[in-house]
């Protein structure tokens, strides 16, 4: 009975149906709420442009029509900056893991003299910066303005990344380092050929975080890249989506098929290129919320 | 090498330990001194009359100091009171709405059974916290568009559109509203995962001596989260003053500037885009210290009240 009982803890929960009922149909209602305005946004792409100027839409898509995507897909700019994205996304994601670890190992060596003074050195930069503007004139003064180093090196330590990983080696054995210093290893082959193998949970944790991170970032983008030939993904959905710069209409106009592009109304284009440009998250991040959410767990740890 | 004595070999820690471990931290150390410790260094142009070209510090005269001029002028200025107003509002509201929703969730997805049902839930309430801020503020802004869905549902049941995205009065509601929906589904992990740490058994006894579901909830649950909430709130009382200006500049537009014009977003278009470099540093500066100090009395705080502190 007891071994019952533990197997499903909430079996001795259980309570009258009526309860139940409303339980579930407040999380249908929640769900709901979350995901109706993403469908939305994706019938209302793909539904026939007088349907949606009408504004008929609500529940399911009405007419088929594909349109608004065969002008995305041919817009270079696009392209272009989907590209940008995947050079910022994997030069960021790399540094990020790297550094974090250069970061974090010295960290957990105990005789390390001066480690105190190196932490705070660490944490003060948590809750006091210089602030926008100073970064700014830095950033100019570096000579990285309007080039890809503004949005791809500052961005490439996180001391919070740096505290992850330190956590993580903390509960390495100190057998396993004490065996590869009998053989004669240095810090640094300690580092890369004994600890980094068996630290790949970790590793995971930050290039997933860097990896979203950066794919949903456009303020750096914003403030240090005036040359949009350098604009990432998200910049040029700004473009389109809220600074309303872009006019996707006018891009096809020496087409043949302009005739097709005035029927499109512009509020059916920003959906569809909404779409596209999120639909690589929505379905990889079923796949890798477990490694935020562990994140989020041993971040939330007191030290 | 490998030959000797690996006790002897094992030694005592030497200066060349020290060498090594210093040379991996450099890149780190070198970078945050860089990207961290100059900007803080930048701040003395708060001080002065910079304009680019000009150094930070000399002591050839160059330097036009001020003092705390760009301080008194942004205290006696047309929009001190309403960007202090807004930053703060806008925060309040998102604590007074919004905290207490993750706590809600967690608590309902806790009397679920465990299965597919419940893990979807969870995913999709997941979902907005992935979805990047662009996409967010694109989606808003249609919807509240005159010709938008939700002026569609207007319509629908007889009224009239109402123009959302300009007149001033709707805009905490909208920001705090998709700031809640963006947030609530991530923000219940930390109370799901205090909540999986109860022992089965307390509800098995308390099942015995005659507590409902609800009374269990009351008795069990809800004290496992406590310190918990307590932690949160301090902290998000401590963030009183940092709107999430990244956000707004997205949605705003300057006929709502008189609800949705805050300190961050006043920054980035006065001080940056208007080459206001002296004032707008002094304005980050002031608002830097203000959030620290809330930061810092929030944790004193914390360390007082619960055993969890920052530093």
């Amino acid at each position: 009975m007891i071994t019952a009982l533990k197997r499903n803890p909430n079996k001795i929960r259980q309570g009258s149906i009526i309860v139940d009922i409303i339980l579930y149909t407040m999380a249908i209602v929640i769900c709901l709420i979350t995901l109706y305005p993403f469908y939305y946004v994706i019938i209302m792409s793909i539904s026939s442009p007088q349907e949606v100027a009408a504004m008929n839409v609500f529940l399911i898509p009405k007419g088929f029509f594909l349109g608004s995507y065969e002008l995305i897909l041919k817009d270079a700019k696009m392209w272009w900056a989907y590209s940008n994205t995947l050079i910022y996304v994997t030069a960021g994601a790399v540094l990020n893991c790297l550094m974090a670890v250069l970061g974090a190992y010295p960290l957990t060596v105990k005789n390390l003299k001066g480690r105190k003074w190196i932490v705070v050195f660490l944490l003060i930069p948590m809750y006091f910066g210089g602030g926008l503007i100073p970064t700014y004139l830095l950033i100019n003064k570096l000579g990285m303005y309007n080039t890809m180093f503004a949005v791809i090196i500052p961005g490439m330590v996180s001391i919070w990344n740096i505290i992850l990983v330190r956590t993580f080696f903390t509960t390495i054995p100190e057998g396993l380092k004490e065996s590869a210093f009998i053989d004669g290893a240095s810090h640094l082959q300690l580092l890369f050929k004994v600890i980094l193998p068996i630290s790949k949970p970790i590793i995971a944790v930050i290039a997933i975080y860097s990896v979203v991170g950066i794919w949903n970032s456009w303020f750096d983008a914003l403030v240090y890249l005036p040359n949009e030939k350098l604009h990432p993904l998200q910049m040029y959905l700004y473009r389109v989506v809220v600074q309303q710069s872009v006019d996707l209409k006018t891009l096809s106009l020496e087409d043949t098929r302009h005739a097709v592009a005035n029927m499109l109304s512009s509020i059916q284009l920003k959906y569809a290129i909404i779409v596209f440009t999120t639909l690589p998250v929505i379905f990889t991040y079923p796949f890798f919320q477990k490694y935020f959410i562990k994140g989020a767990l041993l971040g939330s740890l007191k030290e | 090498m490998k030959a000797a004595s690996p006790v002897s070999k094992r030694r005592g820690f030497h200066w060349r330990d020290h060498l090594q471990l210093y040379l991996i931290m450099l890149p780190v150390l070198a970078h945050i001194f860089i990207f961290s410790y100059i900007p803080m260094y930048g701040i003395v142009i708060a001080f002065q009359n910079y304009y680019p070209g000009k150094p930070f510090l000399s002591f050839g005269g160059e330097i036009d100091w001020v003092g705390f001029q760009h301080f008194i002028d942004f205290f006696n200025g047309p929009y001190f009171v309403r960007l202090m107003r807004n930053t703060f509002l806008l925060s309040f509201y998102f604590l007074i709405f919004g905290f207490w929703v993750p706590i809600l969730f967690a608590l309902l997805l806790n009397e679920l059974r465990t299965g597919a049902f419940k893990k979807f839930v969870q995913t999709a309430s997941y979902l907005p916290h992935f979805i990047s801020n662009v996409v967010v503020a694109g989606m808003v802004l249609s919807f509240i568009n005159v010709d938008g869905i939700i002026n569609a549902f207007v319509k629908l049941f007889g009224g009239s559109p109402v123009a959302l995205n300009t007149e001033p009065g709707y805009f905490p509601a909208i920001y705090t509203i998709t700031s809640i929906w963006k947030a609530f589904g991530w923000g219940s992990i930390l109370y799901l995962a205090a909540m999986s740490s109860v022992d089965p058994h307390l509800y098995e006894a308390a099942k015995i001596d005659g507590a409902n579901r609800f009374k269990q909830m009351l008795n069990i649950t809800l004290p496992s989260i406590r310190p918990t909430i307590f932690i949160l709130l301090i902290f998000a009382i401590g963030s009183l003053l940092s709107a999430n200006s990244e956000f707004i500049l997205l949605i705003y537009n300057p006929m709502v500037y008189e609800t949705a014009d805050v300190i961050g977003t006043y920054l980035f278009r006065e001080g940056l885009l208007g080459g206001n470099f002296s004032s707008g540093t002094a304005v980050g500066l002031l608002v830097s210290l203000i959030n620290f100090t809330l930061l810092y009395t929030a944790n004193a705080l914390s360390r007082k009240y619960s055993d969890y502190a920052l530093w």
